[in-house]
């Protein structure tokens, strides 16, 4: 393995930036109406300079309010989702570790409706409740995998599996016996959806965004030592409690935010950080800039697949991210063993 | 089951979907305001079934329809020409087939509904979200919600919609029409029980349609009478409650392309239903399923079910008025 420099760190980090760049122009091109490059260069150059008006108001209208707020969303919800997900994965030296498996998502999915029974009216109430859900969740599970005062791996995956199980049996039972006009929408939330993008301020995620994984990026020469065992670690001078703790939370919030604008978007949070190990190697340092920007490509690719492939009919993100994530992922992992 | 896998999806979106509709106060109809002009064109204001006010061009040209009841009204309306765009669901009639597809009614595709550049986009509280009316709201585009709960509040949105589209003695006489023949079918009904039936929404669970459900309110003017008397819209039933009530006729809805005959005689052989009078003496009705569409052919459909479960009451005197062939009641 190759010696971890902050140069080769900054090399990878531009080259999946110059991919993302590459996606979000595909995606900002191509739709139910193409647009040329030389159009749209011309169009986001007149918005960046203030001159919107001068622009055909349809290409206006689809380019910059309909694609470009679902692109930002895609990007962000990626990268929370694929953060969270190595996370999750450092800490339980477990690969089949995600918010999903672990029963966070879940847990934000029940905070986001139930805010939306008892505060359908507060602005924001939806992502606050999903954090909420989302700490509570790993709160429970962090408790429920503790066994002779040590956090179990197993344990903890279990506990995951059964909370995640639970508390999608309690949202089962909300969504059969209240009725209510904002449900019917979760319902369809559920599955995983961007086509819809709710006027959230895309500001205020990003900020979140950028704090939560700053405060994991602080762990990762920990989690790095975490990976070879919890006594190792501490023998090593880590204080595993707090490495721990910071993680935790940070990956909830993370899981939260993603959940509470694009409901279960599957597999990002599972497959990204993977394919980022196996294509630049598990060094968290490296892992964590590299999952954030790959998890933003992987579901702006996904979701522009999935509004374009039978277009004008939409397919539910979640549906592309696994469709196309699975045999990628399979194939890498093939690949990486000869 | 026999359904195809296509019906068996849509049919497991509407429960879904249905299941999660709330009911609300009643459509509320307010009379057009005149409105500012703005651009140099005159606008009006209408308040629409869920109170929002709605700015639209007086008789809008180009119209998207977000669902498949309320493309079947424009067309009944003769504004068929006016379709700009319709959902992937909309299937009637034929014609509908031929417009700009914007996908399904849960997530249009936003992009292609400003693509259409529509006067005004036609949505309706149960099949449609909040979200996407809000979304088109907030790109400019001008949304009518309608939300009729009875076969009455179809008849009042029908001439609603004709007026809002600009073409209100269409809508006028479209819905005289049809209140005629609900009058008229209510005076060959009168003075006769009404069946008591068990409408099959789906088989594999079974489930049925609630009190509250405008297909209920369907099966009462058809002279039917829902064993089922749960406040859900679609309520998942245990076989032993179908037993328990031992309905005088099985009510089925299905899309032509469906195989109704394939799965009543699969009932014949299944446990439990098998064992049901009307299973055992073929008491089955089978309707189009444009009795669960809130648009002016449910007339057809509750007509048509009507006759099946009352033949007698439209013995001789007179033939069918409208253009349906009714089919065997008996099998």
């Amino acid at each position: 393995m190759r010696m971890l420099t902050g140069r080769r760190i900054l090399i990878v980090c531009a080259a999946l930036a110059g991919v993302l760049l590459l996606v979000v122009i595909l995606s900002l091109k191509f739709g139910t109406r193409s647009i040329s490059l030389y159009d749209l260069a011309a169009l986001l150059f007149q918005a960046a300079t203030g001159h919107s008006e001068q622009i055909s108001s349809d290409f206006r209208l689809i380019i910059l309010d309909i694609r470009w707020p679902r692109i930002l969303l895609a990007m962000i919800v990626g990268a929370s989702l694929s953060v969270a997900g190595a996370s999750f994965q450092a800490l339980l030296r477990n690969p089949l570790a995600d918010p999903y498996v672990l029963g966070v998502s879940s847990g934000a999915a029940l905070g986001s409706i139930l805010s939306l029974i008892w505060a359908a009216q507060l602005p924001g109430a939806t992502p606050f409740g999903a954090f909420i859900g989302a700490l509570a969740a790993t709160a429970a599970v962090y408790f429920l995998g503790q066994r002779g005062g040590e956090l179990d791996s197993y344990t903890l995956l279990l506990g995951g599996i059964i909370a995640a199980s639970f508390l999608s049996a309690l949202i089962m039972f909300l969504m059969t016996t209240i009725s209510g006009r904002e449900l019917r929408g979760m319902a369809f939330w559920l599955m995983g959806d961007l086509s819809t993008p709710t006027p959230v301020n895309a500001g205020w995620l990003f900020l979140v965004l950028v704090l939560a994984v700053g405060a994991i990026y602080t762990t990762a020469a920990d989690l790095n030592l975490l990976l070879g065992g919890e006594q190792e670690a501490m023998h090593l001078g880590v204080n595993v409690v707090r490495v721990k703790l910071v993680v935790f939370l940070a990956a909830s919030v993370l899981t939260g935010l993603a959940v509470s604008v694009s409901g279960a978007i599957g597999y990002v949070g599972l497959m990204v950080p993977h394919l980022v190990r196996l294509l630049f190697g598990s060094d968290y340092r490296l892992l964590i800039p590299a999952t954030a920007l790959g998890g933003a490509i992987a579901v702006v690719s996904a979701d522009t697949l999935a509004r374009t492939l039978v277009s004008p009919t939409q397919l539910p993100v979640g549906a592309m991210t696994a469709l196309v994530g699975a045999p990628v992922f399979i194939f890498l992992l093939r690949r990486s063993r000869t | 089951m026999k359904m195809t896998h296509k019906r068996a999806r849509a049919v497991a979106g509407w429960v879904l979907l249905a299941a999660l509709a709330a009911p609300q106060s009643g459509a509320q109809a307010a009379p057009p305001a005149p409105a500012s002009a703005k651009t140099g064109e005159t606008l009006v204001e209408y308040h629409d079934d869920l109170g929002r006010l709605v700015r639209l061009r007086a008789a809008p040209q180009r119209i998207v329809s977000l669902a498949p009841s309320l493309t079947e009204t424009v067309f009944a309306l003769e504004l068929g020409e006016r379709l700009a765009g319709v959902t992937d669901y909309c299937d009637y009639p034929p014609e509908a087939q031929t417009r700009a597809r914007v996908g399904g009614p849960i997530n249009p595709n936003l992009e292609q509904i400003v693509s259409l550049h529509p006067d005004v986009v036609l949505a309706t509280r149960v099949l449609n979200r909040a979200d996407t009316v809000e979304a088109l709201d907030r790109l400019g585009i001008p949304v009518y919600t309608t939300d009729p709960r009875t076969v009455e509040d179809v008849v009042a949105s029908t001439r609603r919609l004709g007026e809002v589209l600009g073409a209100k003695s269409n809508g006028e006489s479209l819905a005289a029409a049809m209140d005629r023949r609900l009058v008229d079918l209510a005076h060959r009904l009168a003075g006769r029980a009404p069946r008591r039936v068990f409408f099959v929404v789906w088989l594999d669970p079974i489930i049925s349609t609630g009190q509250h459900t405008f297909l209920a309110d369907a099966l009462r003017r058809a002279g039917a009478e829902s064993v089922v008397t749960a406040g859900q819209d679609w309520p998942q039933i245990n076989i032993e409650e179908v037993l328990r009530q031992n309905p005088d006729f099985l009510v089925f809805a299905g899309a032509h392309q469906d195989d109704p005959q394939g799965t009543i005689s699969s009932l014949r052989k299944r446990p439990g239903w098998s064992s049901l009078d009307a299973v055992r003496e073929g008491h089955f009705a089978v309707v189009s399923d444009a009795l669960d569409r809130p648009a002016p052919r449910m007339l057809d459909a509750i007509e048509d079910l009507a006759r099946q479960l009352h033949p007698d009451a439209f013995a001789p005197r007179k033939t069918p008025q409208s253009g349906t062939v009714p089919r065997s009641g008996r099998l």
